[in-house]
């Protein structure tokens, strides 16, 4: 075989297997895990440089499960990044972002690349020196030092471009007190979700819990919402007003969402243990024994008790009005 | 007693430093050879002396020592009591002390047998790190402070005065759990030391070399063979930090690009560059700048180690609590750096002159390009570790960096340096056209990416796993073919067998052949990291006494807890049965180690299997026997390969030194010709 066909049947064979490579590892099957990439990327807070992907400490499986939860709700790569960063102090993002104070970590080893290219071939081209260098007068060495300074002068321009982003900081906030002087409905729900994490011990947190909760609620979302009104429930800061209303909330959401009529009326009694005098309470119990409990008795009873408050409003007086009456002419509840 | 003895050690030493620095001096300044042998001979007897007082302090439990008192516990058992002399601050740079008077007098054998200007100025150099260092030990790090008043484990008051009124505590609270957890612990930091000191030699004869006005490769050939020991050291020490890591730390990793790993890496990359362009000067007398750069960065980048590790800057295992080592060292680093580089700059009109390459097909162009990829390695490393500390000191942000930035850098970086490594070694030096290299590389680049292929096909699809086989085997391949050329050639000329001509050939030119053995230990290095850390699987179980659960075809009994108390510590585990089919394939314990009153330690248990380790981690230790377990598993497939790449990557480094001792032996015999 000629030297030519060889090398011809080489560089085919070449490019068959190149390609034939790239296609097999091209369409690799196994996706990436997300939530292991997502908590490769961010440091344990309690840990020594590790990721919470690697860390078997109980803070960082419990992020791990966070970030789980967060992706089966479908919630992007970013958005669970910055949740995990504002909800737990000390978490740092060990992939440092291409902008503000880290973009010069990614800019200078580019630089460095090319400015180290650069001189190799500066180095290369210029007229070479030999053993008889040591005779070269001085200004034409100082001529053969300029493209150095020039290149380096070129790289200290990069970093202090780079530098200008330093100004740009971001500082997240993330104390109850960073919030406090805000109108709430002009934070966004993630922000809230991330600050009240990061605050579960601080007595001012039920109040943002509940906000936030009245929000989930409003949108019909009661799987967002109900953690938070069971924290408000629980918690031994939460004002009378405040656990009261959770507990209302818990209890129509047990009926409406799961059908549980038993656990709605003890979650409303809990409620109206607190203040007898719950319009709301009263109502919504009536509503669960009438078609919960087929206590249609009870409900009346309850119902014409709220009819008794002069404060309700005129509409709820109709609407309360027509249900006692559905009630007394037996039929069944709607 | 053994106080009094350190003491008078560690003084002598630094008496020793001195009297070197000062002779050294006067003898690369006047020319005339003078006998140094005095003040090595109180260099080197004085370090013995303070390591001998140190390790038999603790042999003997004797808790006078503030160091004992403080580091080392009676239960502490054989050799971590040993180790204990190196597990602490004051007790690692005695350790740093021992191991440069030892290469102190390597270099001044050398000196004795062929006494020179660039040879004293070389042992001045070496006299003046060492006057540091024992510096350090006498002032901010005396390791021979007697305890004046005890407390019940461990001392509350020192007195650097050998003779001051000794209060003895009966006890300490011995080391670091996380550094006696392991035989390991013995070993790497001698280990790593022996590399990261050894730096030293290049950079006392660069010094002596810029020093004299003589740059010419002199000083390469003097201290090459001090550079490939103690590279091989350096790549030895960080390997067995990582088995370590991978043995003892629980999380079943062998590398996180943490701040300590990243310092032995740094010097570790620069003196590669070193090794590489040191042999380019030497043989067609290029890059004489660059080289001296090189080792200067290198030996500055294993002081900057030493600050990041033992300044307390970053936390970690390796750090102890703040002390005045830390400005101590920043402002060594910081003389060396600026010292180094004015002289530097006034001898740059000598050192500037070499001859330009006339081609990048050639074996200096591709020493070049893996300079660049190097020293660019390096820098990323560099400016990760240090410019979120440098932030954090200078604006209060906190920033995080961490294995995500490493791995997207470093990883095409290597990669590259795979591909450069396949192409280096068949390069001639000189001009040559690119048809010889293409000739040699072709059939290697179709075995690599048919080794690709089939890796795609029968084992993974996973694109760096593919990547590294391919490139792997492509390197290994032209290293195959290059030995199979040379040999046939042989054979050819004088008829000899093959055998008898492999050995002739890799024998005739050893320096380059142990060169091309880690090269192939680097791939296997390469393939081993790309298949544990890209085809590793993991699972949480949690199991009761008796029941089982299934991972990765092996079924896992956890058959019961138990507890253990081996001398000086309490271990606290679960005992798992692992079978395979019908076979019982082992018994593991994952545990947590409890040494005295301190916190536990959890200790993995790792199965060692051909096909990948299965990696045992306990989460939770159950409260009563019937509780069930939290267990973390983990696989790491093919990581036998990464360790058994770094122990023939250390092989190679030790062969090539023994080739050009051997070399140089035959050399001295002959009256030589500068080639």
């Amino acid at each position: 075989m000629s030297e030519r066909l060889r090398n011809i049947l080489t560089v085919a064979l070449l490019l068959v297997l190149a390609t034939v490579l790239i296609a097999l590892v091209a369409t690799n099957p196994t996706a990436a895990d997300r939530v292991e990439s997502i908590g490769e990327r961010i440091k344990c807070p309690v840990c020594q440089g590790e990721s919470i992907a690697n860390s078997p400490s109980q803070m960082a499986r419990d992020m791990m499960a966070l970030v789980e939860e967060r992706v089966d709700d479908g919630a992007g790569d970013d958005e669970i990044i910055d949740e995990l960063l504002f909800s737990y102090s000390g978490a740092v993002l060990l992939d440092p972002p291409a902008r503000g104070p880290t973009l010069v970590l990614w800019i200078a080893p580019v630089a460095a690349l090319v400015l180290g290219a650069g001189v190799i071939f500066w180095w290369r081209g210029h007229p070479g020196g030999g053993p008889g260098t040591d005779d070269v007068p001085v200004r034409s060495r100082a001529r053969r030092l300029a493209p150095l300074l020039v290149l380096g002068g070129a790289f200290a321009v990069i970093v202090v471009v780079a530098g200008f982003f330093l100004q740009e900081r971001e500082g997240p906030a993330s104390g109850v007190a960073n919030l406090a002087g805000q109108d709430l409905t002009e934070v966004s729900n993630e922000t809230m979700e991330a600050v009240i994490a990061a605050n579960v011990d601080h007595p001012q947190v039920d109040g943002m819990r509940l906000a936030l909760a009245e929000r989930y609620y409003e949108t019909g979302d009661f799987r967002s919402a109900f953690p938070h009104y069971l924290a408000v429930a629980e918690s031994p800061n939460a004002a009378d007003p405040e656990a009261v209303t959770a507990l209302i909330r818990l209890g129509w959401m047990a009926w409406e969402g799961n059908g549980e009529a038993g656990t709605a009326l003890d979650l409303l009694d809990e409620a109206l243990a607190i203040d007898s005098g719950s319009d709301t309470a009263r109502y919504l119990k009536a509503q669960v024994l009438w078609c919960g409990a087929g206590d249609a008795a009870g409900a009346a009873e309850l119902l014409q008790a709220v009819l008794g408050d002069p404060e309700l409003a005129d509409d709820s007086r109709e609407l309360i009005q027509s249900d006692l009456d559905a009630i007394r002419s037996g039929d069944s509840c709607r | 007693m053994l106080s009094l003895l350190g003491s008078t050690g560690m003084v002598v030493a630094l008496v020793g430093a001195g009297l070197l620095v000062a002779r050294g001096v006067g003898t690369a300044r006047s020319g005339r050879a003078t006998n140094l042998a005095g003040a090595a001979r109180l260099l080197v007897s004085g370090a013995v002396a303070a390591m001998a007082a140190l390790v038999v302090a603790l042999l003997t439990d004797d808790f006078s020592l503030v160091y004992t008192a403080n580091h080392h516990s009676s239960l502490t058992p054989f050799p971590f009591d040993v180790a204990t002399a190196w597990a602490a601050l004051e007790g690692s740079i005695v350790l740093w002390g021992l191991v440069l008077a030892g290469y102190t007098w390597f270099v001044f054998r050398r000196y004795r047998r062929s006494p020179d200007s660039l040879g004293a100025a070389a042992l001045a150099v070496m006299g003046g790190v060492a006057l540091f260092f024992f510096g350090l030990m006498v002032t901010v790090a005396n390791p021979f402070e007697v305890c004046v008043e005890a407390m019940e484990a461990g001392c509350a008051a020192s007195s650097p005065w050998p003779f001051a009124t000794v209060d003895t505590p009966g006890n300490g609270p011995g080391p670091n759990p996380l550094l006696q957890n392991h035989f390991m612990m013995a070993i790497h930091p001698p280990v790593l030391y022996l590399g990261y000191v050894g730096m030293t030699v290049p950079f006392a004869y660069a010094i002596g070399a810029l020093a004299l006005g003589v740059p010419g490769p002199e000083w390469l050939r003097r201290s090459h063979r001090s550079t490939l020991v103690a590279w091989s050291f350096l790549t030895a020490g960080i390997l067995l930090g990582g088995w370590w890591a991978y043995e003892v730390l629980s999380w079943g990793g062998y590398w996180a690009w943490d701040p300590v790993e990243n310092a032995s890496l740094m010097p570790w990359l620069v003196a590669t560059a070193f090794l590489h362009s040191g042999i380019v000067q030497q043989r067609r007398g290029m890059l004489q700048a660059w080289n001296f750069i090189l080792v200067i960065s290198t030996f500055s980048l294993t002081i900057l180690g030493t600050f990041l590790t033992r300044s307390g800057t970053i936390n970690s295992v390796h750090s102890f609590t703040q002390s005045a080592i830390g400005p101590a060292l920043l402002g060594f680093l910081m003389l060396t750096l600026v010292g180094s580089f004015v002289l530097f700059s006034t001898r740059a009109d000598l050192v500037a002159s070499s001859p330009r390459m006339g081609s990048f097909v050639s074996r200096e162009g591709t020493f070049l390009i893996n300079n660049l990829l190097l020293s660019v390695y390096a820098f990323i490393v560099l400016i990760g570790t240090t410019y979120p500390l440098v932030l954090e000191a200078f604006t209060g942000t906190q920033v995080g960096v961490g294995e995500p930035f490493f791995n997207r850098l470093a990883v095409p970086l290597s990669f590259m340096l795979l591909l450069v490594m396949g192409f280096g070694p068949v390069t001639p030096w000189g001009t040559t056209g690119p048809e010889l290299v293409w000739r040699r590389v072709r059939n290697p680049a179709v075995v690599g990416l048919a080794a690709g292929v089939l890796v795609a096909l029968a084992v993974s699809r996973n694109g760096w796993v593919v990547l590294s086989i391919t490139l792997g085997v492509f390197v290994l391949a032209t290293l195959a073919g290059l030995l199979v050329e040379q040999v046939g050639r042989r054979t050819a000329k004088t008829g000899e067998t093959v055998v008898d001509a492999t050995r002739q050939v890799v024998t005739g030119d050893g320096a380059f052949w142990g060169g091309q053995l880690s090269h192939a230990g680097v791939v296997l290095i390469a393939i081993g990291i790309a298949f544990a850390a890209n085809l590793g699987t993991h699972a949480q179980v949690e199991m009761r006494p008796g029941e089982s659960t299934t991972f990765e075809g092996y079924t896992l009994t956890y058959e019961s807890p138990f507890q253990q108390t081996p001398p000086g510590k309490t271990v606290v585990g679960a005992r798992l049965t692992v079978t395979r089919g019908d076979r019982t394939v082992g018994i593991v314990e994952p545990s947590w180690n409890f040494f005295g009153a301190q916190s536990g330690v959890g200790t993995p248990d790792v199965l060692h299997r051909p096909g990948g380790d299965l990696y045992f981690t306990l989460d939770d230790l159950p409260e009563d026997a019937g509780d069930p377990v939290s267990i973390s598993l983990d696989t790491s497939p093919m990581i036998w390969v990464l360790w058994l790449g770094g122990l023939v990557t250390v092989l190679g480094g030790f062969l090539a030194m023994r080739a050009r001792r051997t070399e140089r032996r035959v050399a001295e015999e002959r009256p030589t010709v500068d080639v």
